[in-house]
């Protein structure tokens, strides 16, 4: 009986010390990853988006509420010479594997995508990741942002083929894109 | 000098992926290029080195029925903070590392030297022993990267290695290459203990289960 006590405090013990500890690094931590998270996820995405900005889109990124819901979306703008040319934000779309994370560029003056970028995939390599292909993404490059569809169901972006649900998730994910950018549209052109 | 001896074993007699045959998993996985074997060998160091020192230093406490749940939680914790610090200072190296981050709390050489080692010596000891472990690790790795990544992509540490235009041996970045690699630097171990022993007029050592240490294999019951 004193053994098993004995067992149970020092186990009980060992893990406790050891959640705390996590708890406190992962704490100290969290501001540091999702600078570096930003950089090197997000950051190839967004550069392939948009090309012509003179300003750092990740520094200047501000957050927004989307309205109706309690979720909160990271705009990511591009400037020039001071003037807001263009933002880019993340959304998903449920594709073969998990969720596909794409990066949507709008023109902020018009209502036009500026083309989008592949942020985070599960996808089978070689058959799904070729969504990140400009052979599918330089569709969505001056498109309106209205009427994104793929042309299996009556739209103009075209599939990868043996891709299917892939290149669904992409689109699913470019069209939540555009629905948060048409609520978030005014605050936007007016936050830099 | 007890310390010493502790420390230096882990350098070349007790090597441990080409003499103790332990941790091969990320041995052969990470080593597609000498920094990645180089920054999985540093994350090993750091894992190694604390969990020894904490298993030491609450060996006498710890009830020996539940020792291996123990060494589990305190190695999987270590794993845990080197995940976040990798993540927090060193993303891109998280990146090219992948899974095998997490995997390094199932490496044979945390576990075989918290059981063999860390559960009955001294606090100063055992880290002399999970430093050295950890070093020999970290060398192997990144020695047996280096070959791959001169031979596979004719580069070295990123940088152009091989003359102008060497066609790289892309076989040696593949699995099977990692393989041959290994055998191989195995087999030029071996042929340099029996040749040393030669010369020396002794027999080559034929070292049984139980007399390895790496574990408890085979160890008799105290």
């Amino acid at each position: 009986m004193r053994e098993m006590i004995k067992m149970v405090v020092v186990l009980s013990c060992i893990c406790g010390v050891a959640g705390a500890a996590l708890a406190f690094l992962k704490d100290g931590t969290a501001v540091k990853i999702e600078e570096q998270v930003l950089t090197f996820v997000q950051g190839p995405a967004i550069k392939n988006v948009f090309a012509d900005y003179d300003n750092d889109p990740i520094m200047d990124r501000k957050k927004f509420d989307v309205p109706g819901t309690d979720a909160k979306v990271t705009v990511f703008p591009y400037m020039k010479g001071g003037k807001l040319l263009a933002v880019a934000m993340e959304d998903f779309g449920g594709g073969f594997g998990d969720d596909i994370g794409v990066m949507v560029g709008f023109d902020a003056n018009e209502d036009k995508l500026i083309g989008i970028g592949i942020t985070t995939s599960k996808e089978t390599p070689g058959v799904g990741t070729r969504v990140a292909e400009p052979g599918f993404t330089k569709q969505f490059k001056g498109h309106a942002t209205a009427g994104v569809e793929l042309s299996s169901k009556g739209g103009d972006i075209s599939g990868v083929s043996g891709a299917t649900f892939s290149s669904i998730g992409s689109v699913i994910a470019v069209q939540n894109a555009v629905k948060k950018y048409d609520t978030l549209k005014q605050e936007i052109q007016g936050a830099w | 000098m007890g310390m010493w001896k502790e420390f230096s074993k882990g350098l070349w007699a007790e090597l441990p992926p080409f003499r103790l045959v332990l941790g091969l998993c990320p041995t052969l996985a990470v080593t597609k290029t000498a920094n990645n074997g180089l920054g999985m060998g540093a994350a090993v160091i750091f894992v190694l080195v604390l969990s020894n020192l904490f298993i030491a230093s609450v060996r006498k406490i710890i009830p020996k029925k539940v020792r291996i749940v123990c060494f589990i939680v305190i190695a999987a914790s270590l794993v845990v903070s080197v995940e976040l610090l990798m993540q927090a200072f060193s993303y891109p190296l998280y990146q090219q590392l992948g899974i095998f981050v997490p995997l390094i709390v199932v490496n044979c050489v945390i576990l075989g030297r918290a059981e063999a080692f860390a559960g009955k010596n001294p606090i100063l000891l055992s880290a002399a022993d999970g430093l050295g472990m950890g070093i020999g690790f970290t060398m192997s790795l990144t020695f047996l990267g280096a070959i791959r990544e001169i031979f596979g992509s004719g580069m070295l540490f990123d940088k152009p290695f091989m003359w102008e235009g060497y066609e790289p041996f892309t076989f040696m970045i593949e699995a099977p290459g990692a393989f041959v690699c290994l055998g191989l630097i195995l087999a030029a171990m071996n042929f340099q203990t029996a040749w040393q022993a030669k010369r020396k007029g002794t027999d080559p050592v034929v070292i049984r289960c139980s007399e390895c240490a790496a574990c408890e294999v085979g160890a008799k019951d105290e």
